[in-house]
This record gives structure tokens, sequence and C-alpha cells, in this order.
């Protein structure tokens, strides 16, 4: 399946963009969790704070479904 | 001049004079508004030893050169004094619309001195400027002043208040301003009180001048067409800043029971999610913003009257949440309620009551100190029964009302080991055990421990929880770089959290003022600040500024029970060690005490003078001092 990483700051460094300036295209084989997927494309989950997919908070565990589009968020700021 | 509303206001209100004067150009330029300014006028014209709550101290009303502006997002303005909880230089930035409505009236700053003989309230409309009787005021929450005095004066007027705990003297007392934005850190609210000062409300209609008003509207367009689409915009937008809670606990840092853990077993029922499914009814915006992170909720909690509140923001939930036990956001929004219309900062009240609870817990404060009642975790009515006596300053209410430092000086029996503070004004919503470098900004942070100045914890992540390397450089960087947004006034959130960087925010004040300022510039303006705190510190409370730079006895020498950070704790050693390459890269000496050496760079070498008149000028340090303070992060991993 396909689905689409995006991020900004530090993580879109690590992302390495390639569909626009914020948005990875990833291929995944298998049913992973989004902490194994983050694994095989370098970037470090503990940097993530949450990921936002469909509209939703999920956490590192969510298993993504072909299509998806996922907003990787770091916690830059502490609000 | 561009980009300033021109006039400054003299107010002195034991007398009620009013002095309009022109704002001075070299202050603007020099030292950039808001924090800068409160800096330099506390500085120069508070006495040593003036009480904070006396009529010597000043209460400082400044915006910043961003101000008004559009871009990126000038919605602030700063209040200052010496604060009542640390007795040092304190600097709390709002947000909302006071500060532009401010500008627009044409008044950059305001400083007042003095005690009025009765309560009052400063009323501005445009070039009308009065002191006003506030008797029917006083007594008044701050919600419902606000609400009050817009049906008095009008829907326009933009309206600052402060609440029964700013009256009574609270160390903890904040601002308020469009029901729910605040000034919340360091007791302003109870400086404002104890001048006699309820309310601000002000009315501006007359515009800013900009220097190039065609380039910073280009300018500013196409920031927002960039940041419209950035991956941050919609989940901020969605869930403010609520949407830390699950991963401040999944990191272990998340402040659970008055910090006695760093995991909350019960955190989902108040996280971002939980304030969206069960309490949002809208967001809210501040002046300008695009991001709208703000949230507005109704909070129900069965045999409560409904309340609607700005909130819960992350501080909030998670000093008030957690470390009070809450497991249902309606309650955490409930909280919130109250505490903002007594007019009680969140966190450190959140943080206070939790202390207290702590102390119920231990059998050291018992009913029969409560009235009563008791003070059990995640008990709203205890909750709001002790705030009751804190903000009425009943019993042991009286003790708690100056805050965990305070409050354990009176109680005893070592409840100084679990005050979690720094200065006098207690930790923001992280919990620093498996976090040094956190713990070294709380600790070292001139207004008492809060993240605004340098919130490190993903420095630690980064660059590794277990050790302290390299952990000072970093801390000293951010401890210039943040305190800019609240020295120009602006939302630190459009840097922070959607990549507008710092350059394109002095290329937009250029654009606004018409000046040459470099961001460099801007950066040593900011450790100038930063050592003029440091000496007036000093000059205030005695030295070696080492003394004063310590951590609480929970942060340093108690182990995190369980979660994820279960073992996990800085300790003394390390702590010092962070200390000692944290004053070496100031260019203060191994006390903690600025040199001649660096004051002198800075441009304020009166300070140094200043500093060995009362024996606590730095040594000079072999070698010279460094040639660079601070250190940009440089992860390993990248």
């Amino acid at each position: 399946m396909v689905i689409f990483l995006r991020s900004g700051g530090k993580l879109r460094d690590k992302l390495k963009p390639d569909v626009d300036e914020y948005t990875k295209r990833v291929e995944v084989e298998g049913d992973k969790s989004l902490r194994e997927i983050l694994g095989e494309v370098g970037v470090p989950d503990s940097l993530v704070a949450f990921a936002f997919a469909n509209g939703k908070l999920e956490r590192l565990d969510y298993r993504p479904s072909d299509g998806d589009v996922i907003t990787l968020q770091p916690p830059v700021s502490g609000g | 001049m561009e980009g300033f509303g021109g006039t400054t206001l003299r107010i002195d209100l034991a007398t009620g004079n009013i002095r309009k004067v022109a704002t001075d150009p070299d202050l603007a330029r020099n030292w950039l508004g808001a924090r800068g300014w409160v800096s330099k006028i506390l500085y120069e014209e508070v006495p040593r030893d003036a009480d904070p709550l006396g009529p010597d101290n000043r209460f400082v009303v400044a915006t910043g050169v961003l101000t008004g502006s559009f871009c990126p997002v000038g919605s602030k303005v700063g209040f200052g004094c010496i604060s009542p909880a640390t007795n040092g230089h304190a600097d709390s930035s709002m947000g909302g619309h006071f500060g532009p409505e401010l500008k627009y009236a044409g008044y950059d700053l305001i400083v007042f001195e003095g005690i009025a003989p009765e309560p009052s309230y400063l009323y501005i409309d445009d070039d009308t400027v009065e002191l006003r009787p506030a008797g029917d005021y006083w007594g008044m929450g701050s919600l419902d002043l606000e609400k009050r005095m817009k049906d008095d004066l009008g829907e326009d007027f933009q309206i600052a208040t402060i609440g029964p705990a700013g009256e009574n003297g609270i160390v903890f007392s904040c601002i308020t301003h469009d029901f729910g934005r605040q000034a919340g850190r360091c007791g302003v609210g109870a400086v404002m009180g104890s001048k006699k000062l309820k309310a601000i409300a002000v009315r501006g209609t007359k515009g800013l001048k900009c220097h190039d008003v065609k380039a910073l509207g280009n300018f500013t367009y196409d920031i927002i067409q960039r940041t419209k689409t950035h991956p941050n915009m919609a989940p901020w937008q969605k869930y403010g800043t609520a949407f830390f809670v699950g991963w401040s606990n999944e990191r272990g840092c998340f402040p659970t029971r008055n910090f006695q853990q760093t995991y909350f077993e019960d955190w989902k029922g108040i996280d971002g999610e939980s304030l969206v499914e069960d309490c949002l009814v809208s967001d809210k915006a501040c002046f300008g913003c695009w991001i709208n992170c703000g949230k507005y909720a109704k909070a129900k909690v069965p045999g409560k009257p409904e309340k609607y509140v700005e909130g819960p923001e992350y501080e909030t939930i998670a000093l008030v949440g957690g470390s009070c036990a809450f497991k249902d956001i309606n309650e955490v929004a409930y909280a919130n309620h109250i505490l903002d219309n007594l007019g009680m900062d969140t966190m450190s009240g959140g943080s206070t009551v939790a202390f207290a609870m702590e102390c119920y817990q231990r059998g050291i404060i018992t009913k029969d100190d409560l009235e009563g009642h008791s003070l059990e975790w995640g008990n709203i009515d205890d909750f709001e029964h002790v705030v009751d006596m804190i903000v009425y300053r009943r019993g042991i209410g009286d003790a708690l009302a100056h805050g965990t430092k305070g409050a354990a000086e009176r109680i005893g029996q070592d409840t100084i080991h679990f005050a979690s503070q720094a200065k006098g004004m207690e930790f923001s919503g992280y919990d620093t055990r498996w976090y040094p470098a956190q713990l070294l900004s709380y600790c070292t942070c001139d207004i008492g421990a809060h993240h605004s100045k340098s919130w490190a914890i993903t420095a630690d992540i980064e660059l590794g929880r277990d050790t302290v390397e390299g952990k000072a450089p970093v801390v000293i960087y951010l401890q210039h770089l943040r305190p800019l947004f609240d020295t120009w006034s602006c939302c630190r959130l459009f840097w922070g959290e959607i990549d507008v960087t710092p350059e394109e925010h002095v290329d937009a004040i250029n654009m606004l003022t018409g000046w040459d300022l470099t961001l460099e510039e801007c950066f040593k303006i900011s450790e100038r600040i930063w050592n003029q705190n440091r000496c007036h510190y000093i000059e205030r409370n005695g030295g070696p500024g080492r003394k004063f730079d310590i951590a609480p006895g929970r942060h340093l020498h108690e182990p995190i029970p369980d979660g994820p950070a279960a073992g996990k704790i800085v300790g003394p050693e390390n702590f010092e060690k962070m200390l000692d390459d944290y004053y070496y890269n100031r260019g203060w000496d191994s006390e903690g005490n600025p040199t001649r050496e660096i004051l002198e760079e800075l441009g304020i070498p009166h300070a140094a003078d200043n500093l060995k008149k009362v024996g606590f000028l730095g040594k000079p340090i072999d070698g010279g001092i460094p040639k660079v303070r601070g250190q940009k992060l440089k992860p390993k991993a990248m």
C-alpha cells in the first residue's frame, strides 16, 4: 500500500519530502504500525508528539490504511 | 516613530497625576519593547528594597515593536513588575486584542507608580485618559467584570482585569482579558491589585503608521499562503495545545499528583481528543491570528453549574488535571473557569492546590485545617473549597496564598522538598527528572521556573536524556531566542510550530519601522536583558547568584517511582556540573555572578558598578569570557 507522511520543522529534514515541500510518499509492505514505518524511513519516533490521520489524533501504534495522509507533529515550542 | 503609538503614559496612582510623554526612540530601538522595556524601567526606577506590593514598585504595561502588526501576529502585550513570588524582575505576556488596541489608541507604554486612594480603573479612549472609580467593581470576578464593563462602556473596548485573587495579594494572581487570555505568571495580578487598580479599559481608533505598508502587506500575504498548508496547521487548529498531553505522558514528564509521578493513568480522559469530543464549543483566536489555537469549551460537571471557559490549555491540563489527578476534562475545564474568574494563574494555582493535596495525603494538614473539608486527589468539591480559602486567605489558605515555596516555609515539616518551584515560582507542566536541560532551564530562569523562556524538552531527547553534556549552551541559546518573542511582543507559535523564521520576524519589524535591525542585534539585546535581570535579582536578594539557582528536593533527589521514566533522576552532582557549564558559557563566574567583561560587552557597565557595590561582581574569568554565548542545538542524529 502507499501512504503519505507530512511534517514541517526539523522532522521534515529527516523525512526528505518528495511529493511537495512537506510530503513524502511511502510504499509499505505488509501490515505495519506507524512506529515501524517511521523506523524504516529514518524518522526518530521519540520526536513525534503524535500523528494526525484522517482528521484524528493517533498514537504511533496506529496501523495505516492505503492512501492515508498522516501528519507527523513534533513538539517544538512547548505551547 | 513608525510602528509605534508614539506616547508613553506615566501615572502616579497616589496623586492621580497622568503625564503623556513621547515614547523614547532610544528605548524603542535598543530595548525593542515589552520584556525589554520592563527590564530597563524596573532596573532604573525601583528601589532595591521596595516591597513588591508596596507603592514604590512599578506596574508596567508594555507593548512591543510588533504589537498591532499582522505579521507575524503582534497580538501580545507585556505586563511587568517586581514579582511578589520571586522578588525579582517579572514579565508576563498576554495575547488577545488588548495590546494592539492600546497601540492603536496611540500608547506604547504605561508606567504606574504609587497606590490609588480608592479602587480605580484606567479608562483610555484614544486621547482621553482618565482614572475612574472602581468601587462598584471591586470584589467582582475577572470574567464577570469584563462582561459588566463591556456593557457599561461598549463592546468595542478591550478590557484587562484582576479578580479577587489580585485584590487580596495572592502571589500567583493573574491579569485576564478577552474572557480567557491571561498574563498568568509571576503574580502580576497581585501587583496590579496592590495599587488598587482593578482594570484597564481601552479603545483605540487611530491605527498604526507603517514604514512600508505595501511590502509588509505582501510579505504577510505570502507567509499566510505558505503556512496555510503547513502540516501542523490542522492539528493545532483542531486541538490547540491540548494535544501534548499524550506525548508528555508517554515521555514520562507529565506532572501527576504534585509531581509524585510522571505518568497519569487516566490521561486519556483529559487529553485533546477528550476536549474536542466532550467540551468544545468553538475555536478562538487572538488579534490577527490564522492558527486559531484557542479553544472555547463548556464544562459540564454533575452537581455544578455549566461554565464556559477558554481552554483548558496543556499547562492547565497538566498542573490542574494531572497534578491534582482529575480524570475528566470537564472537571479540568470547570476548575479552569473557577481560577480564571478568581484571577488566579492556573499553573501556579493548580500546583499550589496539588501541593496542599499532598500535604493532606501525608497528614501534614487535616480537615481541621480545611474548615472540616477533605482535600482528596481528583475531588472537584475539595479543589473548589481550598481555592476559596486561598483567595480569601482563610486559615491555611493564607499560607497557600504565598505559593508553594511560601506555604512550605510556613507549614514546615520538610514540605519544601515537594514544592516544585524555582525562586518561588512553580514549575511549568513538565517534570524534569529525566530532562536535565529543562531542569537547568527552570532553575536558571530569570522570572522563576517557566518554560516560556526556555523549553528544552526536545533538546534533551535529541542530545540524550541520560546525559548533561552539551546541555548548558543549548539552554542559553533558547534563553536568548525565546524571550525575543516576549520582547517583540508577538506569538511565538508562528516560529515554533509553522516555521516562520526569526529572520522573517526581523524583516517584518524593519518593514514596519524603517529600521535596519538584524537578528544578531536582537540576540544581543536579549542577552543584555537577561544579564540585567540577573544583576537586578542579585542586587535585590543578595548573592552569590548560585545561591538561588537551586533545584527543588524532589526533582533532584527523588527518582521517578514508576511509568515510562521509572528510576530516572538528574541528581545533585549532574546538576552542579550543568550549572558550572552554564555559568562559564554565560560569562559569569563560578558563583553565578555576572562579570564586568560580559556586562561591558553588552553595553550595561553601570550594572557591573552596581554589583560591585553590593559585593557580588563576578570574578574575572581566566582566558576571558566565551566569544559566543549559547549554541543552537546540533543534534547527534542530524
